[in-house]
């Protein structure tokens, strides 16, 4: 049976997992990333959610997330921020210089949230924004130009066009303009279509249909479809023929930017050295006492094994696989760790405000990311935990999975570069 | 591997991550994707195995949908599956008939191969087959050697081998690039590891993404009775084609149901072959220098087997020899699909992932396992290419 021998080993492809692997190949260690899928950066909006709305008022959305953030020692002190709050700030300095030195510089705004309009023409607080989405001062512009195509899936620019106009307090005097466009492609993907606009036709064949729409004063909205390769720029391209700003708007995947940044944490760690491997599935952990010797895993059929000093869980929670579950009984797949859950495990509204319980459900650790059992114990020493394999987050309400993600995966990777050779 | 898993329809949840990652998607409107074609018509097809949609031809089989996947749902197999369904509603053109049977076009070129080469190189002979057969006159054919590999292959007995191989080389390296198989025997030998051969059939991989199927359940049939005797006699399966191998392990049992457990446990890529050797301290670490550096092209069917790349973790031990991982993704030859006249725009297009890379790195060679990789890598960006065994028999003095 194959053995790969790595220093620190990441399980999960994630955000977590892919940060965790930046920062941990730092300390000159061996880093290896494996993991069953793709891992879901790839499906999320490509910002990062940091705390969404205020504590005491649901409804209102958050004006210092780390303000907020900084309060739940008191008001939820099981929550995981909790857990990385030394390491908050730093790591996302850390997160913005790497997306800097790669060409897509995450904007924050100014320690506030953004509020970026979504395909439903709904607004969403998020605190960092790739350069094609940090959109400001919407309700300053003369006119809006909303951008579909006949042939995309997936996005009505008649229907984000009807909400935002209700939803978006803009003055009287904005004019909202849908342009559908027509492609000599038939049939779109988003991914399809990204590809045609990093080509000179796709450029051209958008820009002829649009530019008589464009007055002073015009911004124009695009689905997340603005290109998938990180040299080419195909937002400045559009900007530049059309003389209007180009932004894109979060949509359902696939979409564009959360590739985009997929892309680049991937091209950052081949650049430093990580080993990454995608499509095996880890199915358990050899463990002596509170350590983990080996972790094995199943590829092609085959098993085949993994061992190293530290190892980092950054599987995810139910979507990811992370976890698994059945009536009554929440279980983590590899090490058998330990979950925490609650009484009620779902709302009875789907859409609740309150979120569902099972979302809350996830490993507990200490601050230093450790797996602790239901006494408080650290049941494995040198397995570190991160993003949604964290217990006490509601992500869907708090908006905060993509900067919980961030935080964690720094601090494990750092801590996993401290460990002794 | 467990024997009862079957296509895991309702892991599906939509998430789009296989269309996402798909090379095809990405740079055509002829392919309805892979979770269109894959999960989302699967359903419709346990009912209705007409339920397939035509543009199912455009699935070049490389599998990244499967290994993207989080949820462990094989859609490539479907996918597979469905092409075959369609071929056998609809008939497959002479031309993929052709292009799919790899090993008669190879056994009827062997009564003259280098007439077959010169006059695959024709241009006029190669724009009639564009015009009467759609086979693209611009993608090169591989050259065929005068020899076979097992023609060439002479056993060495070994007095104490410490451990036992059947080499199984597949129809590209019997066929194209014999020092492939040669370089594998010398460093097997050169390390006391017996290895021995046999006439197989082709792995039927080719049939597959023609939407041959019973043409290639006949071949793993055959194949299957032979290795599962030579692995119950003690040897060890070992593969340098990485579509071979995964065939073998995995998709005998996902496509046709056959019963592949010992040759799932027993087959080994060479270099996962030589790692475990390595591991066991019973690889000679005495390597010559090699003062050169390669970018590496990772084959997507090595990729969907999902234990990373053995090869390298073995060339990182030969002094001064610098392989850079290109990172491409997949190369858009996908064996004969990139030779088809509709699909060869599709194929290049991908390729240029692998043009760019090269530009990044600055490398003036290549090296990768899979032979129709090699010839892809080579013809996007005019690069030699090598098989990593190449380099390690070369590390050896061999």
């Amino acid at each position: 049976m194959m053995n790969k021998k790595t220093d620190v080993l990441i399980i999960g492809a994630g955000l977590s997992g892919l940060l965790a692997a930046a920062k941990a190949v730092e300390s000159g260690k061996g880093v290896t990333v494996a993991a069953k899928g793709m891992g879901s950066l790839s499906l999320s909006s490509g910002c990062i959610d940091l705390w969404g709305y205020d504590i005491d008022d649901p409804q209102r959305v958050c004006q210092n997330p780390l303000a907020q953030i900084a309060r739940l020692n008191e008001v939820n002190p099981e929550h995981p921020y909790t857990k990385v709050a030394d390491v908050l700030e730093e790591s996302l300095r850390y997160f913005q210089g790497l997306t800097e030195r790669y060409g897509c510089p995450y904007r924050d705004n100014g320690g506030a949230n953004w509020l970026l309009p979504t395909a439903l023409g709904t607004f969403r607080p998020s605190f960092l924004a790739p350069p094609s989405m940090a959109l400001r001062d919407l309700d300053k512009a003369k006119r809006i130009v909303i951008v579909g195509y006949e042939e995309l899936k997936d996005f009505y620019p008649e229907v984000m066009a009807s909400n935002l106009a209700r939803n978006g307090n803009l003055p009287e005097s904005v004019k909202l303009t849908v342009v559908k466009l027509r492609s000599a492609w038939k049939k779109l993907y988003a991914t399809t279509l990204a590809h045609r606009l990093e080509q000179a036709e796709g450029i051209r064949e958008a820009v002829e249909q649009i530019k008589a729409h464009i007055v002073d004063g015009t911004v124009v909205l695009f689905p997340p479809v603005l290109g998938e390769r990180l040299d080419i720029d195909v937002t400045g391209q559009l900007a530049k023929a059309l003389g209007a700003p180009v932004y894109e708007v979060a949509n359902i995947p696939p979409a564009l930017p959360g590739q985009r940044l997929q892309q680049l944490l991937l091209k950052h760690l081949r650049n430093a050295g990580v080993d990454v491997i995608i499509g095996c599935t880890f199915t358990g952990a050899k463990v002596e006492g509170n350590r983990c010797l080996q972790v094995t895993a199943e590829g092609a059929g085959k098993t085949f094994t993994f061992s190293a000093k530290t190892y980092i869980l950054a599987t995810g929670a139910f979507v990811g696989g992370g976890l698994d579950s059945r009536i009554g009984e929440a279980r983590e797949v590899i090490f058998n760790l330990p979950v925490r859950t609650a009484e009620k495990w779902a709302s009875g509204e789907f859409l609740s405000m309150n979120g569902h319980g099972f979302n809350r459900f996830g490993i507990a650790v200490n601050d230093r990311l450790q797996p602790l059992d239901r006494e408080g114990r650290v049941c494995l020493e040198n397995v570190r935990i991160t993003g949604a394999n964290l217990a006490g987050a509601n992500g869907p309400i708090e908006k905060c999975g993509n900067g919980i993600a961030v935080a964690s995966g720094y601090k494990a990777g750092k801590l996993a570069g401290e460990v002794a050779q | 591997m467990s024997q009862d898993r079957h296509l895991i329809l309702d892991n599906c949840i939509k998430c789009n991550i296989c269309v996402a990652n798909c090379p095809v998607v990405k740079v055509t409107d002829q392919y309805a994707g892979p979770k269109q074609n894959g999960p989302d018509l699967e359903r419709f097809r346990l009912d209705e195995p007409a339920a397939v949609h035509p543009s199912i031809g455009y699935c070049s089989n490389c599998k990244t949908c499967d290994f993207v996947c989080p949820s462990g749902v094989n859609v490539a197999t479907m996918n597979c599956k469905a092409k075959g369904e369609y071929v056998a509603l609809n008939g497959a053109p002479l031309r993929d008939q052709v292009l799919g049977r790899v090993e008669l076009i190879c056994k009827a070129a062997q009564i003259a191969p280098s007439i077959v080469n010169w006059a695959a190189g024709v241009g006029p002979f190669r724009a009639m087959g564009e015009a009467l057969f759609g086979v693209a006159a611009q993608m090169p054919f591989p050259r065929f050697a005068t020899k076979t590999f097992l023609q060439q292959f002479k056993p060495k007995k070994i007095a104490h081998p410490k451990g036992k191989v059947l080499y199984y080389p597949g129809c590209y390296v019997n066929y194209y690039t014999p020092e492939v198989g040669l370089a594998l025997a010398k460093v097997f030998a050169h390390n006391g590891i017996e290895m021995v051969v046999d006439d197989f059939n082709c792995c039927g991989l080719p049939t597959v993404s023609n939407g041959l199927m019973d043409a290639a359940k006949a071949y793993g049939v055959n194949n299957l009775a032979k290795l599962n005797r030579y692995i119950k006699e003690g040897y060890a399966v070992v593969t340098t084609c990485p579509s071979c191998n995964l065939m073998l392990r995995q998709e005998y049992h996902e496509l046709f149901d056959m019963d592949t457990t010992l040759v799932t446990e027993n087959t080994y890529d060479a270099f996962e072959y030589l790692l475990m050797c390595h591991e066991k301290g019973q690889l000679d670490r005495n390597l010559k220098r090699l003062p050169r550096r390669y970018g590496y092209h990772q084959p997507c069917h090595l990729r969907a087997v999902g234990y990373g790349v053995p090869s390298l973790e073995i060339l990182r031990l030969i002094p001064e020899l610098q392989v850079t991982a290109l990172d491409a993704g997949c190369c858009g030859l996908s064996g004969s699909y990139g030779f088809k006249k509709e699909k060869y725009p599709i194929a290049r297009e991908i390729g240029q992932n692998i043009v760019r890379a090269v530009a990044d790195t600055g490398v003036k060679q290549a090296v990768t396992e899979c032979g129709m990789c090699q010839l892809q890598v080579n013809h996007v960006t005019g690069l030699p290419v090598v098989h990593p065994i190449q380099l390690l028999a070369e590390a050896y003095g061999l």
